[in-house]
């Protein structure tokens, strides 16, 4: 196995029951992702792209199948050890930014650092930092509520990048945005790529998705195509 | 090593985001606990009340009171005797003071004024050390005076200010039950206990009460040993000598150690019945607290979720709610404290009373508090912590 791959899903499947009527999310997914990609995931609703994020994430396992993150097999973790990885090597970016709405900008970044264990002078260095870097060195203390949803996201960029990450997770991150703010952070994220950053982002925007490196359909729980862009 | 301090950070916050909810919820315990302190404080202040009481009156731990006649027969026999004190003088070993006290009844005439007193007492001349009780103004008759049958009194204010008004007393002569008498003394003014007014009394030597009083039986003995551990040697000694003078138990022998017993006993049961209170308003409150607390859980799936996503173990969420619970039934118990402890002071300030901060009450208060805490918070931070992430991502308020 190459020491670039970052994510690797070998048939992955995924069954929920809602009630007692069988879903299958998943059906036998098979990707491969490598340091350095951006990639796009598209699909119809209810194709499986959020339980693919999650699965990725670890937040969710897989029914059956492998998931393999920086070559650690991951269904072989507890719960403890998977709430490290998505403290340590997973970013996670939500549609609808999922800040903390009583803490300010700052403390917000400062979250997975704290459950890391980092002192307070430490982490208020490096969350300060990120807030500079997704541009908001001036908004440090302002509440989620003070904030536009341009300005929300790039705080919530900058807490998936507080422990460094091995891979970015972005599920719709420009659903709840205007078309520029959209714009905008879609350009973030691309200058995160540039500087290295593993991106997998799911969207249902083909203007979005045009913009990664790499796009993934998926459909009925299976990849269907997998196109390199750029 | 587990980091604890930014858990007790979150919850904190988490509190002070919601500072009517958290006082409201924890009201159960600040009643409780205010109840507790109110009522414990007054207690140990009626305590020390009823001891400096008994104290002032000079009947501490290493006294010991004779009364003469059987304790079980109903009839007062006057069996003790000037003698009897005498033959326990030299047997009873550290023997500090021993003072005999005969009342009776006497009619006080100062030239055309007359006055009767509440108590004639006829007293041996370690009175004042026995009773701590001095001469402001001139000073108590001696031994040798008791002894020679020297006809001097000593009175007490009530007295004084009754017969002679603003003018001093000492030097004058009185007549009581007709017997000429010389002023030599002002008792130290003692206000009243239990209704008595300690200081409208008349004491004369005790060898003049069967000419002036009519009689010389000994209606009480009061000795004091140096001190209180040779209580129980000293009581063997009396018994001892006098059984060997009457031969039999007509005399009966009272420590102190009895009445501080009943008063113990009285406040203990007090005390007893406000803790049970107290414990019914804790129990209720710490389900009030669990029940807030499963409804933050509630409320917050969300704000799990999110923790989880970026890392939160379980071990974090759970002392994140935890740590609420607790925080928010200590903060009960302190504001009980201070609620318990300025009533107490309120209500022991209007009966003119000292409050005595009940610290072994506190020191409880917080201490149940604490379990309270954390025994109805675990329950609904163990249902926080084993939350599903993606679910709880999901939740929708």
């Amino acid at each position: 196995m190459s020491n670039n791959v970052v994510v690797r899903v070998t048939e992955v499947k995924r069954v929920y029951f809602m009630g007692k009527v069988e879903v299958n999310a998943l059906r036998g997914i098979n990707l491969k992702v490598e340091k350095g990609e951006f990639v796009s995931i598209m699909g119809p609703s209810g194709c499986g792209k959020s339980t693919l994020m999650h699965i990725v994430g670890c937040l969710d396992r897989p029914s059956s199948g492998h998931v393999h993150l920086d070559a650690v097999d991951i269904d072989e973790l507890d719960d403890n050890s998977l709430a490290e990885i998505r403290n340590k090597k997973v970013g996670f970016v939500f549609q609808t930014f999922n800040l903390l709405p009583k803490l300010n900008a700052i403390e917000n970044v400062e979250l997975p650092l704290i459950y890391a264990g980092i002192g307070f002078d430490q982490r208020r260095k490096k969350a300060a930092e990120l807030l500079e870097v997704v541009g908001l060195s001036d908004r440090l203390y302002h509440k989620p509520s003070e904030l536009s949803g341009g300005q929300s996201q790039r705080v919530a960029i900058a807490r998936s990048l507080a422990n460094d990450p091995s891979i970015i997770l972005a599920d719709e991150p420009t659903g709840n945005l205007d078309s520029k703010s959209g714009d905008e952070i879609i350009h973030l994220f691309q200058e995160l790529n540039s500087r290295g950053i593993t991106l997998i982002i799911v969207t249902h925007d083909q203007e979005i998705a045009n913009h990664s490196k790499r796009i993934v359909r998926l459909k009925d729980g299976l990849v269907v195509a997998d196109d390199q862009v750029r | 090593m587990i980091n604890l301090v930014d858990p007790l950070k979150i919850a904190y916050g988490s509190i002070l985001a919601n500072r009517l909810r958290s006082l409201l919820t924890t009201m159960g315990v600040i009643i409780g606990v205010a109840a507790v302190i109110t009522l414990v404080s007054m207690g140990e202040g009626a305590k020390s009340y009823i001891m400096n009481q008994i104290g002032s009156w000079g009947v501490g731990a290493n006294s010991i009171t004779i009364q003469p006649g059987n304790e079980n027969s109903h009839s007062i026999e006057m069996t003790l005797t000037y003698e009897d004190a005498q033959a326990l003088k030299q047997k009873v070993n550290n023997l500090q003071y021993l003072m005999t006290e005969i009342v009776g009844r006497g009619r006080l005439v100062y030239g055309k004024k007359e006055y009767k007193p509440g108590y004639t007492l006829g007293v041996s001349a370690d009175y004042p050390f026995a009773y701590k009780q001095k001469a402001v103004e001139g000073r108590f008759f001696s031994h040798a005076e008791d002894s020679g049958r020297k006809r001097v009194v000593v009175i007490g204010k009530t007295v004084a200010r009754n017969l002679f008004g603003e003018f001093s007393a000492i030097g004058e002569n009185i007549k009581i039950n007709g017997v000429g008498f010389k002023v030599i003394g002002l008792l130290e003014e003692k206000g009243t206990m239990l209704t008595y007014d300690m200081d409208d009394m008349v004491l004369i030597p005790s060898t003049l009460s069967e000419l002036v009083l009519g009689t010389n039986k000994i209606w009480e003995m009061f000795i004091t040993v140096e001190n209180e551990t040779q209580v129980p040697q000293a009581i063997k000694e009396i018994k001892k000598t006098l059984m060997a003078r009457h031969r039999k138990e007509d005399f009966h022998i009272h420590t102190q150690q009895g009445l501080i017993d009943i008063v113990n006993n009285i406040l203990n049961a007090m005390t007893g019945i406000v803790s049970a209170i107290a414990a019914i308003s804790l129990l209720v409150g710490g389900i009030g607290i669990m029940n807030i607390m499963l409804v933050a859980v509630t409320e917050r799936t969300r704000e799990i979720g999110i923790r989880k996503a970026i890392g939160a173990k379980q071990r974090d969420i759970f002392l994140q709610f935890v740590f609420e619970s607790v925080l928010i039934t200590m903060s009960g118990a302190v504001i009980g404290i201070s609620i318990g402890t300025l009533a107490a002071w309120g209500i022991m300030a209007y009966l003119k009373l000292n409050a005595v901060i009940a610290w072994g009450a506190v020191y409880l208060a917080c201490l149940v508090a604490f379990l309270v805490g954390t025994f109805f918070g675990v329950y609904p931070a163990v249902r926080a912590s084993k939350l599903d992430p993606v679910e709880a991502l999901r939740f929708e308020v």
